[in-house]
């Protein structure tokens, strides 16, 4: 108490001094007023009046100070109580808070004490530090439980990742006796790799992997259903040939399997829940509907109120729900809106909106074709494709008779086949070469070579006549070709691309299946001299020369 | 053959064959050609679409996966469903007859040249 005293305003008067002071009025004025009895009396009992006059003056008085005192002292302590309670609401209501504010930001014990202003009282002072104390080891235990799992997690991660890539590799190598038990652990492995990606997402770590490249809807939506236990009853309705970008692919197939996985368990395992993609303004839509239990008005804002929450509440979660939670962590960090309503179908429907700056269009390979293309053609791979087969065409159309050139075009074709899906396809769509994607490997220039890929007039003709016309390299009104200092051809960057033709008829396969054993063996034979460098070698290339150097 | 990396995609192969594991009838073989007879619809599952594209002349089952970049076994899952609803049709290539063989000096060339490769 009286270490208060400095900070409150003195009182004018102490209560003593004030007492004092209302003593010798009170003795003044109670002096004068028993003198004036004891004049106006008679002189016999003027000695006993005077007496009586001065106690009773005198008790008077002293009644009256001891009365100023008491008030002063209750003043003087009330006074002493507010200050005492303003301090003690400013300790709880602004000190601590921002203690355990910077505390919790991560801030360590000593730091939070220094930014924060100590109180004045010690008995506060020592409540502030004994409290700075607990919450910074409450704070470091729970960041070490955190990272202790994040780190477990991402173990888990990286062994489901490499597990799924080794399962992938076996069903390919292993044939069909064993691919039922593969695919069961490749399942159950899917869905191992799932909860530790959910542990990660809550421990704030990040997730499982990347793509480096956008991942079209189906694959997305399919990712997404290997990963729950249910996936047979789900029911895919997607036309959509958008694609999501990489970073955000696994956040967004992480979030639709927890939502489906919600809404295969909260329907009858008989039942089948429907998704379906809608392309939409603002981004892609897809709605998860299932014919399940209906949710009450409470639980679907509890719902919103779980996936729409800014900050993650660990204390909400309990051990086998973890699903909205995960899926607010990751509406959260890559944007997505989900929202959840009573569905058409007699269950709930949940509505997830994946934004436009996550969403690009794959390019169409036809102009009003099936409205669909290849699942596994995302433009990355295709772009990828392209440039193997610019590669190819640079290196075969300057130096047509370099075995290297060969080498490198089998190279790039049979990388395609292995590597790449898409790549058949883009060839389709920019080598007028009637070959099949495998064989075009080892019959890269069976003279259709001569019809330079990069000549719109020849592209124009339909594949199926190709064979049978093979137009010299130049001949149609094709861009004029500009000469480097080397006296090779250039070729403007984008150009082979940008005047591809579209493919009106698959790839003709007959005519290298038509092909005389003996025309085969000729070729070989003029492969075999170019390589032992027998034949004339090699030399820069007009595009009208290049007929003449077709091994035909 | 390395199909993975970070290439690789994400979805699993028995969401692509819907949780089977093995063809319903034993009609194709590696060779077996196959011919598309419809142009794909939309909405169909992509690996669908890619088959019929590739199958507008007559392809083999093993090329077909080769271009697909899966295992055999899944992509006879996958030509069985168009077979049953008449998608395609399958033909099994007959052995040729003796004449149409290559002669025995040439495929003896063929091998020298190849190994002098």
């Amino acid at each position: 108490m009286s270490a208060l005293t400095p900070t409150r305003p003195q009182p004018a008067r102490s209560p003593l001094k004030a007492a004092l002071y209302a003593l010798l009025a009170a003795l003044v004025v109670t002096g004068g007023l028993a003198l004036w009895p004891v004049l106006a009396g008679p002189a016999a009992s003027r000695t006993w009046l005077a007496w009586c006059c001065g106690t009773a003056a005198v008790v008077v008085s002293v009644l009256l100070a001891a009365t100023v005192y008491a008030f002063r002292t209750a003043a003087r302590h009330r006074a002493r109580l507010a200050d005492v309670e303003a301090a003690a609401g400013r300790l709880a209501d602004e000190t601590l808070p921002a203690l355990v504010t910077r505390l919790r930001d991560g801030a360590s014990v000593d730091t939070a004490l220094g930014h924060t202003p100590m109180p004045e009282t010690a008995a506060h002072r020592r409540i502030v530090e004994t409290l700075a104390t607990e919450v910074g080891r409450g704070e470091r235990m729970r960041a070490a439980a955190m990272s202790a799992c994040a780190s477990a997690a991402g173990r888990v991660q990286a062994l489901a990742t490499s597990m799924l890539a080794d399962l992938r590799e076996m069903e390919h190598r292993h044939g069909e006796e064993v691919l039922g038990d593969l695919l069961k652990l490749d399942h159950s492995t899917a869905q191992a790799g799932r909860l530790a990606d959910s542990i990660a997402v809550l421990t704030g770590a990040r997730s499982g992997r990347r793509w480096n490249k956008p991942i079209t809807m189906e694959s997305i939506l399919r990712g997404a259903m290997g990963r729950i236990s249910a996936y047979r009853r789900i029911r895919l309705h997607s036309s959509s040939t958008a694609a999501v970008a990489g970073h955000a692919a696994e956040g967004v197939m992480h979030a639709l399997a927890e939502i489906m996985d919600n809404a295969t368990s909260f329907s009858p395992p008989t039942s089948t829940v429907h998704v379906y993609v809608e392309e939409t303004q603002a981004g892609v839509v897809i709605s998860v509907e299932d014919s399940g239990l209906v949710m009450t008005e409470t639980a679907l804002r509890r719902a919103e109120a779980a996936v729409s929450a800014k900050e993650l509440d660990l204390m909400s979660l309990s051990g086998t729900r973890l699903g909205l939670a995960v899926v607010g962590c990751l509406a959260g960090k890559h944007g997505l809106t989900v929202s959840f309503r009573p569905s058409a179908r007699g269950g709930t429907g949940v509505v997830v909106l994946i934004p436009q700056q996550l969403i690009s269009q794959q390019p169409a390979r036809r102009p009003g074709g099936t409205g669909r293309t290849g699942g596994h053609e995302a433009p990355a791979t295709s772009l990828r494709a392209a440039h193997d087969l610019q590669d190819r065409e640079v290196h075969e159309r300057d130096v047509p008779e370099l075995p290297a050139a060969r080498e490198r075009g089998a190279a790039a074709g049979s990388r395609d086949v292995r590597g790449t899906t898409a790549a058949p396809a883009v060839r389709e769509a920019t080598d007028p070469r009637p070959t099949v994607p495998d064989r075009d490997a080892g019959t890269a220039r069976d003279g259709g070579a001569s019809r330079g890929p990069d000549d719109p007039h020849d592209r124009s003709t339909p594949h199926r006549d190709a064979p049978d016309v093979p137009a010299p390299r130049g001949a149609g009104p094709a861009p004029a070709t500009e000469y480097g200092p080397s006296g090779l051809p250039k070729r403007r960057r984008g150009q082979t691309l940008a005047g591809a033709p579209i493919p009106q008829n698959p790839p003709a396969t007959g005519r290298t299946r038509s092909r005389s054993h003996e025309e085969s063996a000729a070729r070989l034979r003029s492969f075999r001299r170019a390589v032992q460098g027998e034949a004339p070698p090699a030399r820069p290339t007009t595009p009208e020369e290049a007929p003449k150097d077709d091994p035909r | 053959m390395s199909p993975l990396g970070p290439d690789d995609d994400p979805d699993r192969l028995y969401t692509v064959t819907g949780g089977r594991s093995r063809a319903t009838g034993g009609a194709f073989d590696l060779v077996t050609l196959i011919v598309a007879e419809c142009e794909p619809a939309p909405g169909m599952q992509s690996e669908h679409v890619r088959i019929l594209e590739l199958a507008r002349r007559p392809t083999a089952v093993v090329e077909l996966s080769a271009a697909l970049r899966l295992p055999v076994s899944v992509v006879r899952i996958l030509l069985t469903d168009l077979l049953d609803t008449g998608r395609i049709t399958a033909r099994h290539p007959r052995t040729p007859a003796r004449a149409e063989l290559p002669e025995p000096d040439l495929l003896k060339e063929v091998l020298d040249a190849l190994h002098r490769l």
